[in-house]
């Protein structure tokens, strides 16, 4: 953490990003980076339906759950992922965001599993980790919103029935 | 097969997609719901040639995503089964080496369908 928060610091020093995350599994990890980014910056989130979730509604396209509540115009954006995967959620992130008129858009994300990209143009510009196919809880991370409190990242290993 | 296919907004096709199997489907449907614009099996790569010209061997894949510029397969075949799809991929990108495409194993398909709650059954 103290390794990303240096160089996020170093790339963005004399500015003020906005620290964007993702809800809800990026919470545990954007607290942490925030109280090691030793340089002044502004925390938001922003919440999406994801496909197959409750949330979803039977909608067919994408909605916002939670929009920013901060004006990103002229502003550094930095989105706070927990993981990218197929890159889906944070094409359309950073998209939106672009919309918006900000100075920058750059992604960090604490795990990446980049042979799994179906979106190849993405901002990503930090990575905690690149990690092989498996499931992990904990740390912020669910399963049928299960797990997130366990302090740190566990490998889960489904028995067959849930598979 | 008579899969029923909802008003895709993403798709860049001309013809209505008629998809294979229920877990291409579903591929659709989340590509559609992030925007991602996609097309279904617009083209068919020739493989092999026999000595007057005929095609052989022609391979297509089920996606292309034009704004990725990339296609893409999917199968639902168990890992030991797809030998003779992932020889069909290496040819293709001997053949076509500016081509980019990507193979998703039915491993691939479980991690999506667990993520995103999908019904891939086949």
């Amino acid at each position: 953490m103290g390794e990303l928060g240096a160089e996020i610091a170093h790339d963005y020093a004399g500015r003020e990003p906005i620290l964007v995350g993702s809800l809800k599994a990026s919470l545990v990890f954007i607290a942490d980076l925030s109280r090691a980014l030793p340089i002044l910056h502004a925390i938001d989130f922003v919440e999406l339906a994801g496909y197959g979730s409750a949330q979803m509604g039977g909608h067919e396209q994408i909605r916002v759950l939670k929009d920013l509540d901060l004006d990103i115009r002229g502003r550094d954006v930095l989105i706070v992922e927990d993981v990218v995967d197929t890159g889906l959620t944070l094409n359309y992130l950073s998209r939106t965001f672009e919309l918006r008129g900000p100075a920058s858009v750059a992604a960090v994300t604490l795990l990446d599993r980049p042979y799994r990209r179906l979106v190849d143009d993405l901002p990503v510009r930090y990575v905690g980790f690149v990690v092989p196919d498996e499931l992990f809880v904990g740390y912020g991370f669910d399963i049928d919103e299960r797990y997130r409190e366990l302090p740190d990242l566990r490998l889960l290993h489904l028995s067959a029935d849930r598979r | 097969m008579g899969l029923d296919t909802p008003a895709f907004r993403a798709f860049r096709g001309t013809e209505p997609p008629r998809f294979a199997s229920p877990a291409e489907l579903e591929c659709a449907k989340v590509l559609d719901y992030y925007g991602v614009p996609w097309e279904y099996e617009p083209r068919t790569f020739v493989l092999e040639q026999d000595e007057d010209g005929r095609v052989t061997e022609a391979f297509t894949p089920d996606f292309y995503l034009p704004e990725q510029d990339l296609y893409v397969e999917i199968t639902v075949m168990k890992q030991s089964l797809v030998t003779r799809k992932n020889r069909k991929l290496r040819k293709l990108r001997a053949r076509y080496p500016d081509v980019k495409v990507k193979l998703f194993y039915r491993r691939d398909l479980e991690r999506l369908a667990q993520h995103f709650h999908l019904d891939i059954a086949s």
